[in-house]
């Protein structure tokens, strides 16, 4: 077993180490007692002094040798003019630390921060605290006046990781279960998969204020999170802004960029007065913006620019505006397709998915479904002023049938939501029995039934049976009607064609017959990738 | 290998420093446990660390488990390594001490050695160097071996950074010790020492001391001593009888009057005269050792301290000797070790 050598770091105290005369042995001097105590081995004592201190430096370092044969004693003359200016003393000491060969495989080391200014003692704690001294803090106090304690003294070591002290490290775990349940919204769901992704998001959210990027399909919960993400925040005192929230698909041309970046008065027709713009509003809280991908190019230019700059120019200003705030961002789609397919910008990809999370839909949580059931539940008794509440066998059939297959959920916990808001407001008296249940199933399963494909001479199922074949059944429900049934007659189209330029000239007949020259297959390949599908791997054989 | 439990008796230093003493004479390896169980710190301090290394060397030992706050040590002596040794002893501890646990391995060993003791001399946690050399060692020398003490510079606690030089010429074995009466009473004197301190202080002890004993004018004395390191006081006063001489000293302390530390070691300095045996507290303590290893020897003291109890029941354990304690009178006691 090889001990660890024992290091002391520590500043010459001009007032409390000094002495010249035999007497000073009476007092208790910190840097010489630290070397004293029986309990207590310094193998090497690394003294930090001003050069016009040089002489009461040797003094105590032959007091050290003298006292303690053990200690090889080092002196360091590190020069700070003024020895209570933060930023100089910071400065020195932080230059020692960089220069000094810390070895702490082998070497434990102790940062006494009972000598030196005030200002010293806070620089040696945040040099500590930042591991630039890789030790602990050690702190010395004189003998007690009932004189049970030896000349010496007494001293305690203080590890400033915390995670060492166990009363401390469980208040942390508390405060960390506080923050995970806040961020479920008190539900208490059973999806470890979930659970898990939960617990990540609450450690980042915490600890960064990088972007971080929520993907999942509509109605998984993402503006919930990312408005509870704040919230934590805001609790914990991180941010001191406001949250902000947008839709980038509601916003879309001229409009988008001043509701965005702000503009002048005047910038353009209409612009009747200044706007501050959305990013501005931000500072010093959080930006969400939903349905990222849905921005255009210049926003996403923009975006980047105030991002990496914490600044950018309002639509007709040429005064930069600086807005410092955490980006949440949230999207549906899979962005990186969307670089592959030149609508993203890869770069502004790059700085916003260094955390990416991706929520689950309902169907990937089905054992979520019933805390959640029990959190809308209440959440509608709170809407509605009325106590609602389900009857047994109506909560058995409602749960049998939101776990089974036939429950697609395409809108996840939007569709949740929106039934039990449903029930409750039909329930009789707040009591939700199983006639209501039957009802809302019979309401969700007609809702949900594959819509017919629009127009086309007739294979309409057969293009249904299509999309299904080239999605599966999980990424076709979660299909609007609207992009299921164009996808299906598309599908059902290319089926039929030899190639894709083939199939374009079928799709695109009545453009074509205006435009002079289009590329067909391009847009149809374009089209596809939103859907991640191949030519190859729907072309038709003839 | 021998355990031994360190946490018996009074379970302090002195349980590890004889067991290390015996080891190296006996070249016996030994493992101590337990090592100051149930004190507030417990397991090894500096001090105790600081015999260790120094039997260690003495014994050119193989060490395990020698480090702050260890509560057991394996001790494997591989020889008694005679010779020059210098053991430098930090200011908490005591040079005595260090004295104490090699020294009887020394008295035995084959060739002569010299010792350089640096740091405290004058420690109120342990024997004083006074008390050593004129009190301890002429009893160790009435027993066959050469020794000589020289004190070059005391080391007053806490500043310590005393010097002092023994050398030891052995023998091959110690000769029985018999030490029933004092004999005739020789001299008394107290010698109250300060250092870099106000001589008032050395003559306020006298005076305590005076009045307590109630000896001639003569025999009290101040010595004031300037250099050196730190202050330092302390009062020492010397029975000399014809058998034997003791020693009892007083430390002066911060927040203690000097009048209280020099009537303190007066008092001491009277019961032992009162009781009429020739063997006081801390002496006898010291002379269980040397006696043991002689394998026979006797002496009458005060009553036994836990300290003498307990190493008395370790020589038994560790060198098979047989020791009787009894009472003989009011205040006095016959301790005799015999095979």
């Amino acid at each position: 077993m090889t001990r660890k050598s024992t290091v002391v770091l520590g500043m010459l105290g001009p007032t409390l180490d000094t002495g010249k005369t035999p007497e000073r042995w009476s007092r208790w001097r910190p840097s010489v007692a630290l070397c004293q105590h029986e309990d207590l081995i310094v193998d090497r004592f690394e003294l930090l002094y001003q050069r016009r201190f040089d002489a009461l430096a040797g003094t105590v370092m032959g007091d050290v040798r003298h006292a303690s044969p053990e200690t090889d004693i080092r002196g360091h003359v590190v020069e700070v003019d003024d020895p209570w200016d933060f930023e100089a003393v910071y400065g020195a000491l932080h230059d020692f630390a960089r220069a000094y060969p810390f070895a702490p495989d082998r070497e434990d080391y102790l940062i006494h921060i009972t000598t030196g200014t005030h200002v010293a003692q806070i620089c040696l704690f945040l040099l500590t605290e930042s591991r630039y001294f890789p030790g602990r803090l050690i702190q010395t106090s004189p003998p007690k006046r009932d004189r049970t304690e030896l000349a010496a003294g007494s001293f305690t070591i203080i590890d400033l990781d915390l995670s060492k002290y166990d009363r401390i490290a469980s208040r942390f775990q508390k405060e960390q279960r506080e923050g995970v349940s806040f961020l479920k919204s008190g539900i208490d769901t059973r999806n470890a998969g979930y659970n898990r992704l939960i617990e990540r998001i609450e450690h980042v959210a915490i600890a960064s204020r990088a972007p971080i990027l929520l993907m999942g399909p509509t109605g998984a919960g993402k503006s919930q999170l990312a408005r509870k993400i704040y919230d934590l925040k805001k609790g914990r005192r991180q941010v001191s802004g406001d949250f902000v929230d947008l839709n980038c698909a509601t916003i879309r041309g001229d409009g988008a960029m001043s509701s965005l970046f702000g503009h002048t008065k005047g910038s353009f027709t209409g612009a009747l007065k200044d706007r501050p713009g959305l990013l501005r509003k931000a500072h010093e809280g959080v930006l969400f913006l939903d349905e990222i991908g849905e921005l255009g190019a210049d926003e996403q230019a923009m975006l980047l620019r105030a991002i990496e700059e914490k600044a950018f120019l309002p639509v007709g200003s040429d005064r930069e505006v600086r807005s410092e705030f955490q980006l949440l961002a949230g999207t549906n789609r899979d962005l990186s397709q969307e670089v592959a397919a030149g609508r993203f910008r890869e770069d502004l990809l790059a700085r916003i998915n260094l955390w990416t999370f991706r929520l689950p839909g309902l169907r990937e949580r089905v054992e979520d479904i019933e805390p959640n059931l029990d959190y809308e539940l209440d959440a509608s008794a709170r809407l509605l002023g009325v106590r609602i509440t389900m009857s047994r066998d109506a909560r058995e059939r409602f749960l049998r049938f939101s776990t089974s297959r036939e429950a697609l959920w395409p809108g996840n916990f939007r569709d949740l939501n929106a039934a039990v808001t449903r029930m409750a407001t039909l329930a009789p008296g707040g009591r939700i029995g199983p006639p209501i249940v039957e009802e809302e199933i019979a309401r969700l399963s007609e809702a949900w039934r594959p819509a017919p494909a629009a127009g086309g001479a007739g294979g309409g199922e057969d293009g249904e049976d299509l999309v299904l074949a080239a999605l599966g059944a999980r990424r076709a429900a979660a299909l609007d009607p609207f992009d299921r049934a164009q996808l299906a007659e598309v599908l059902r189209v290319l089926k039929g064609a030899r190639s894709l330029s083939e199939a374009g000239r079928v799709l695109f007949a009545a453009s074509r017959a205006k435009k002079k020259s289009v590329n067909d297959a391009d847009r149809l390949r374009k089209y596809l990738a939103r859907f991640e599908i191949e030519w190859s791997e729907v072309a038709g054989g003839g | 290998m021998l355990t031994i439990d360190g946490s018996t008796g009074e379970g302090g230093g002195q349980i590890l420093r004889t067991t290390l003493s015996l080891s190296l004479i006996t070249q016996t390896p030994v493992r101590i446990t337990s090592i100051r169980k149930g004190r507030a710190r417990p397991g090894l301090m500096r001090q105790h660390l600081t015999s260790v290394q120094a039997a260690a060397q003495v014994g050119r030992a193989e060490v395990s488990g020698a480090a702050l706050g260890s509560q057991e040590v394996v001790f494997r002596p591989t020889a008694i390594v005679a010779g020059e040794h210098t053991f430098r002893v930090g200011s908490a501890g005591s040079t005595t001490l260090v004295l104490q646990t090699v020294l009887p391995a020394l008295l035995r060993a084959p060739a002569p050695s010299t010792l350089t003791l640096e740091g405290g001399t004058h420690n109120p946690m342990a024997p004083p160097f006074d008390f050593l050399d004129l009190a301890y060692l002429p009893l160790v020398r009435r027993m066959g071996p050469e020794i000589t003490a020289t004190l070059v510079t005391p080391g007053f606690y806490p500043a310590g950074g005393g010097l002092a030089r023994v050398s030891i010429a052995p023998v091959p074995a110690l000769a029985p010790l018999e030490l029933l009466s004092r004999g005739e009473l020789r001299g008394r004197r107290a010698v109250a020492t300060v250092a870099n301190l106000p001589s008032a202080v050395a003559l306020r002890e006298l005076d305590a001391a005076a009045a307590v004993l109630g000896w001639e004018p003569a025999c009290f004395r101040p010595s004031v001593l300037r250099g050196g390191h730190g202050p330092g006081n302390v009062i020492t006063i010397v029975v000399e009888s014809e058998h034997v001489t003791e020693v009892f000293t007083g430390f002066g302390e911060r927040g203690v009057r000097a009048e209280s530390v020099g009537a303190k070691a007066a008092e001491e300095a009277r019961d032992y005269l009162a009781a009429g045996v020739p063997v006081g507290e801390h002496l006898a303590d010291q002379l269980l050792l040397p006696i043991a290893l002689a394998g026979r020897g006797a002496f009458r003291t005060v009553r036994p301290s836990s300290h003498t109890t307990t190493h008395l029941q370790l020589l038994r354990d560790l060198l098979g000797i047989r020791a009787s304690v009894e009472p003989i009178s009011e205040g006095a006691w016959h301790i005799e070790i015999g095979r």
